[in-house]
């Protein structure tokens, strides 16, 4: 039975990870039309940068709150200098550009940090186990979920609960009316691309101590993140929050009752929702 | 003045007539890399049919190559006595399977969602390949050897590189030529009408899903195509003939060669085997240029190297006619 409950709270905190990531690829996606392919190399990049901080400093708490910043400038600037400059091509261009930057991203990495695993080792409180229902479990796990939980949250209720939400919702419907209207339009937009790669940033600090932290992380995180994004319904950010929920407990579970076929479970989840419903979950008919 | 028509004969022609000629004028190492240039060549070209032409821009055109790549190495190895064509053969039958398949789920969704799906879809062929050690020999990859063609009168050693190069030369070659004929033919009209007004198509009575889902097909069977000989090529098929990075190639080839064009992709192909081989002379870190460069082409030159020779050639011809009348239009067969 505490088995069950373990492998339970090893898909929460997944789930959470996953969550993080796919907020941001979703906002983007959802707000701006583009979707972000060095997504999850921005994450890979949170990492390392955490990585190397917490080397130097020695400070997690510290790390949590200058990485995404780093990511939120990166971000903000790619937005403005390259993806802007490709959007007059269309929409094939502005993917084609996201997906080099993830390859040179990558590639930068792999020279910076070489082609190997990185152990990070955070100590302190977080580092410690805690009794919860009679089973001993990490208190990084829980923080993971409850970082989701507190940025999920945030995010929603700027969305929907304030005046910066409602612009922001109007330029996805008509930007060209928000634009009249005196927004700035573009800010705004180079403002939602720089807070979805500051998102990635933070999934990336989160993801070292859990994960390992290697070269390969990213493209492993994306797929998981896409996968999440067709089931949940592009640019749904509750759709986001359900799917990273099922995944994240399907991969947990796969691993316990389909040891062979863990690997597959989530490829065949995509593959039933985009024969039941092919717009996802809780999408929108294109 | 000749017509386009003629000009693309001469101009297919001379291309074979160089490729004939070029295992007596270069050295092996460049004949195996030239091996490599026309099995990657229809690789693109392949590529280019679904980005140039339908407009799909699809970052899982290595599950098609990989397959083929794979099933040459596992029939070869598991049915004795198999010949090359009939090993051949069966990769083309298995993707071209498998291209029907996957298209079916994939060509569901256009623009970024099948940019997407079209990774997934990739992810999971790697997984396999990488988890089915007992078919794909996992990590360790497979090894085979190739086997000679037999004509009935006469058995032709395939270990000799210069006889596998023309049998590849032939065989691709034709590939390419029967691309180059298929864009020219009302389906492939078809096709680039699709892409530039789908909804006037469906007004006119087209069934553009079945057309998208035919192209997607042949697509995939002439990269499984590509995939077979570049198993037969190295005689070695690992996870890496299926993994992102080969679709990350192709879709390199085939911008820097243009997207805009038929031929452009070749010269991408050509292009990107010879500086990848200078780069990674002289530096580990070749992909990153390689990279930098396609990120440049992106911003600057979204024609790729194609545009560049267009407005050079535009350059010569504007020169040379200036003075003299405005002839006209020849009409176009």
């Amino acid at each position: 039975m505490s088995d069950v409950s373990v492998f339970f709270l090893h898909g929460l905190a997944y789930a959470g990870l996953l969550f993080l990531v796919s907020a941001g690829l979703t906002l983007v996606f959802g707000m701006m039309n583009v979707l972000n392919f060095a997504h999850a190399a921005m994450y890979m990049l949170g990492a390392y940068f955490s990585f190397t901080l917490l080397h130097v400093t020695g400070q997690f708490w510290l790390c949590l709150l200058v990485c995404p910043v780093l990511l939120f400038i990166i971000g903000a600037l790619v937005e403005r200098f390259l993806l802007r400059r490709v959007h007059v091509y269309g929409h094939l261009h502005e993917l084609l550009l996201t997906f080099g930057l993830a390859y040179i991203l990558t590639e930068l990495v792999k020279w910076i940090w070489g082609n190997y695993p990185l152990a990070v080792n955070i100590g302190g409180f977080l580092g410690t186990t805690v009794q919860l229902f009679g089973i001993t479990y990490p208190v990084y796990r829980i923080f993971i979920f409850v970082c989701a939980i507190l940025v999920g949250t945030a995010m929603a209720l700027i969305l929907f609960r304030t005046r910066l939400g409602i612009i922001l919702r109007a330029a996805v419907n008509d930007s060209e009316m928000v634009n009249a209207l005196g927004f700035n339009v573009p800010l705004v937009f180079t403002g939602v691309f720089a807070f979805g790669a500051a998102l990635s940033g933070l999934a990336g600090v989160i993801a070292g101590p859990l994960l390992t932290t290697y070269p390969g992380m990213a493209h492993e995180i994306l797929i998981d993140a896409f996968v999440v994004i067709v089931v949940g319904g592009f640019g749904s950010l509750g759709g986001a929050v359900v799917a990273s929920l099922l995944i994240g407990e399907l991969q947990s579970f796969g691993v316990l009752l389909f040891p062979k076929l863990s690997l597959a479970l989530v490829y065949m989840l995509m593959a039933a929702v985009l024969i039941v419903k092919p717009s996802g979950l809780f999408g929108e008919k294109q | 003045m000749i017509s386009q028509k003629k000009a693309s004969y001469l101009f297919i022609a001379v291309l074979f007539a160089l490729g004939i000629l070029m295992p007596s004028v270069i050295k092996k190492y460049h004949l195996n890399m030239l091996t490599e240039i026309i099995v990657f060549a229809l690789y693109a070209v392949s590529y280019n049919l679904l980005l140039g032409y339908a407009g799909l821009l699809s970052f899982g055109h290595a599950m098609f190559f990989g397959t083929g790549a794979f099933t040459v190495a596992v029939a070869l190895i598991h049915i004795p006595g198999l010949s090359m064509w009939n090993a051949i053969l069966i990769a083309l039958l298995t993707t071209t399977v498998v291209g029907f398949i996957a298209g079916g789920f994939l060509l569901r969704h256009k623009g970024s969602y099948f940019a997407l799906l079209t990774l997934a879809f990739n992810s999971l062929f790697y997984a396999v390949a990488t988890k089915w050690h007992r078919i794909t020999g996992g990590d360790d990859g497979l090894s085979i050897t190739r086997p000679d063609l037999n004509f009935g009168f006469t058995t032709v050693k395939m270990s000799v590189l210069t006889n596998f190069y023309y049998v590849t030369l032939v065989v691709i070659g034709a590939a390419i030529v029967f691309c180059w004929y298929f864009t020219k033919t009302a389906m492939g009209q078809t096709v680039l009408l699709m892409r530039e007004n789908e909804e006037r198509m469906k007004f006119l009575g087209y069934n553009t899903n079945v057309s998208r889902l035919i192209l997607f097909t042949f697509t995939g069977a002439l990269a499984g195509l590509a995939g077979a000989f570049y198993t037969l090529h190295f005689q070695f098929v690992s996870q890496s003939a299926i993994s992102v990075d080969m679709t990350t190639t192709v879709l390199l080839m085939t911008f820097v060669g243009g997207t805009g064009t038929f031929w452009g992709p070749i010269l991408g192909a050509f292009v990107y085997i010879i500086v990848q081989n200078y780069l990674s002379d002289i530096t580990d870190r070749w992909p990153l240029f390689m990279g930098l460069i396609f990120i440049l082409m992106v911003l600057l030159i979204p024609g790729g190297l194609s545009q560049i020779i267009h407005s050079i050639r535009d350059l010569f011809s504007r020169k040379r006619d200036r003075g003299k009348p405005v002839a006209a239009e020849e009409p176009s067969s």
